[in-house]
């Protein structure tokens, strides 16, 4: 029976690429994404802003949520794990901003064609009325 | 030894080649995402409002292809793809924002126009009713002419008919003359005095006419009475052969009363023996002798 220990001497460069790769991925992870989370909670105060809860109450939700979840992970020390819900979360509230500013232009355009409406129709019953 | 050293890097290839062979596994949320930028792309109104999200859209698509290829954790495939969708949506919401404040402004500007519109229906509607106004007023003065010169006209066809305006109103005194002594038949006079009225009555429609007969105290007071009557009603019948309704003629014989004059003369006889044609206002209406007189 072969032992563990004859193994690995028969296969240094296997072991030494696992230990760099194992080094590399632990490197990545080491810093907390404090700039991501800053810059979603700015991006989902900003939707927040404009009336987002109103317009696209799902959308801004799913980025709190997505937001809570990165923190979450932040404090596990599950970094770029946390990084990358940061993320989600910030074209999440994107989204959400996006979609009320749409929603409030399509109904400000509603607003306007009903006032014309109801002009036009005034002034057809002044003239038939008279 | 050598056989086990063999045996290892058999094993090795074999877990490489599982490793590099066969397609990936599917990831449905890679594909959704691949679908939905296809969409957004042949989209024209996104392509042209939204491109910036558009290529943040591309971007993360190909960095999750790119993932997916290279077999790396679903959580991180799924990562891009999820920014992929999210961005296309985003893009979306950008296109319908820029469409819609477009037609914001088409519609200002429309409204601006249905604004002037309306301010002139208002002007032109005014002015209408300044002229209905004004004609309404025309009309009143013109029916206020013809009111005018119809009773002009109402006086003198009285006065051709030589009635009296006195408190009853017109009164057509047909004098003693226009009858045969003792009798009630009209002579040729009466007859044209009583063709005259009807044709009066024949234009004035609305106007009755009360016809009194009287007489002198000549004679007993019943036949003087009876006289009055028969005599009033010889007009009457006169009237209705000319074609006036039976019902616009009252007929009263009051015989030796009401006397105009004094019958102690014979002028004054004379003119006591009448026949007098009271004529109605406008609305038909005659007032009754009292009494008294």
């Amino acid at each position: 029976m072969i032992s563990f220990n004859r193994l690995l001497k028969n296969n240094v460069i296997l072991v030494l690429y696992v230990g760099i790769a194992l080094v590399l991925v632990s490197c990545a992870s080491t810093k907390p994404p404090t700039q991501e989370l800053a810059r979603t909670e700015a991006v989902i105060n900003q939707a927040d802003q404009v009336g987002a809860e109103e317009y696209a109450p799902l959308e801004i939700r799913e980025a709190r949520k997505k937001l809570q979840q990165a923190r979450e992970l932040e404090s596990e020390e599950k970094y770029e794990e946390a990084k990358r819900m940061a993320i989600r979360a910030e074209v999440d509230a994107e989204l959400a901003e996006a979609k009320t500013l749409s929603e409030k232009a399509q109904n400000a355009v509603k607003q306007l064609r009903e006032s014309i409406k109801l002009l036009k129709e005034e002034i057809r019953r002044k003239q038939r009325g008279q | 030894m050598r056989f086990f050293k063999l045996l290892m890097y058999c094993f090795l290839s074999v877990f490489i080649l599982i490793g590099c062979g066969g397609p990936p596994e599917d990831n449905p949320l890679l594909k959704e995402a691949k679908n939905n930028f296809q969409e957004a792309e042949n989209d024209s109104a996104i392509v042209t409002n939204a491109p910036v999200a558009l290529k943040e859209a591309e971007e993360a698509l190909q960095e999750s292809e790119r993932l997916w290829e290279e077999k790396a954790g679903k959580e991180l495939v799924d990562h891009h793809a999820y920014i992929s969708k999210q961005k296309v949506a985003i893009a979306r919401e950008t296109a319908k924002l820029n469409a819609a404040q477009d037609e914001v402004e088409r519609a200002e500007s429309q409204r601006q126009k249905v604004l002037i519109k309306a301010r002139k229906a208002e002007a032109i509607a005014a002015e209408k009713r300044a002229e209905e106004a004004l004609s309404q007023a025309e009309k009143e003065r013109r029916e206020a002419q013809k009111a005018r010169e119809r009773a002009e006209e109402l006086a003198e066809r009285v006065n051709k008919l030589e009635a009296e305006r006195t408190e009853r109103g017109l009164v057509l005194t047909l004098g003693d003359v226009l009858f045969d002594f003792d009798k009630a038949t009209l002579k040729s006079g009466g007859e044209r005095a009583v063709e005259k009225l009807a044709q009066f009555m024949k234009e004035y429609p609305n106007r009755n006419v009360m016809i009194e007969g009287f007489t002198d105290t000549v004679g007993p007071a019943d036949y003087n009475k009876q006289l009055s009557r028969r005599r009033a009603n010889s007009v009457r019948q006169a009237l209705q052969n000319k074609g006036i309704s039976f019902s616009r003629i009252q007929v009263r014989g009051y015989g030796e009363r009401y006397p105009v004059a004094s019958n102690n003369t014979e002028s004054g006889r004379q003119q006591n023996r009448r026949v007098e044609v009271i004529i109605s206002d406008a609305e038909g209406n005659i007032d009754e002798r009292t009494t008294s007189d």
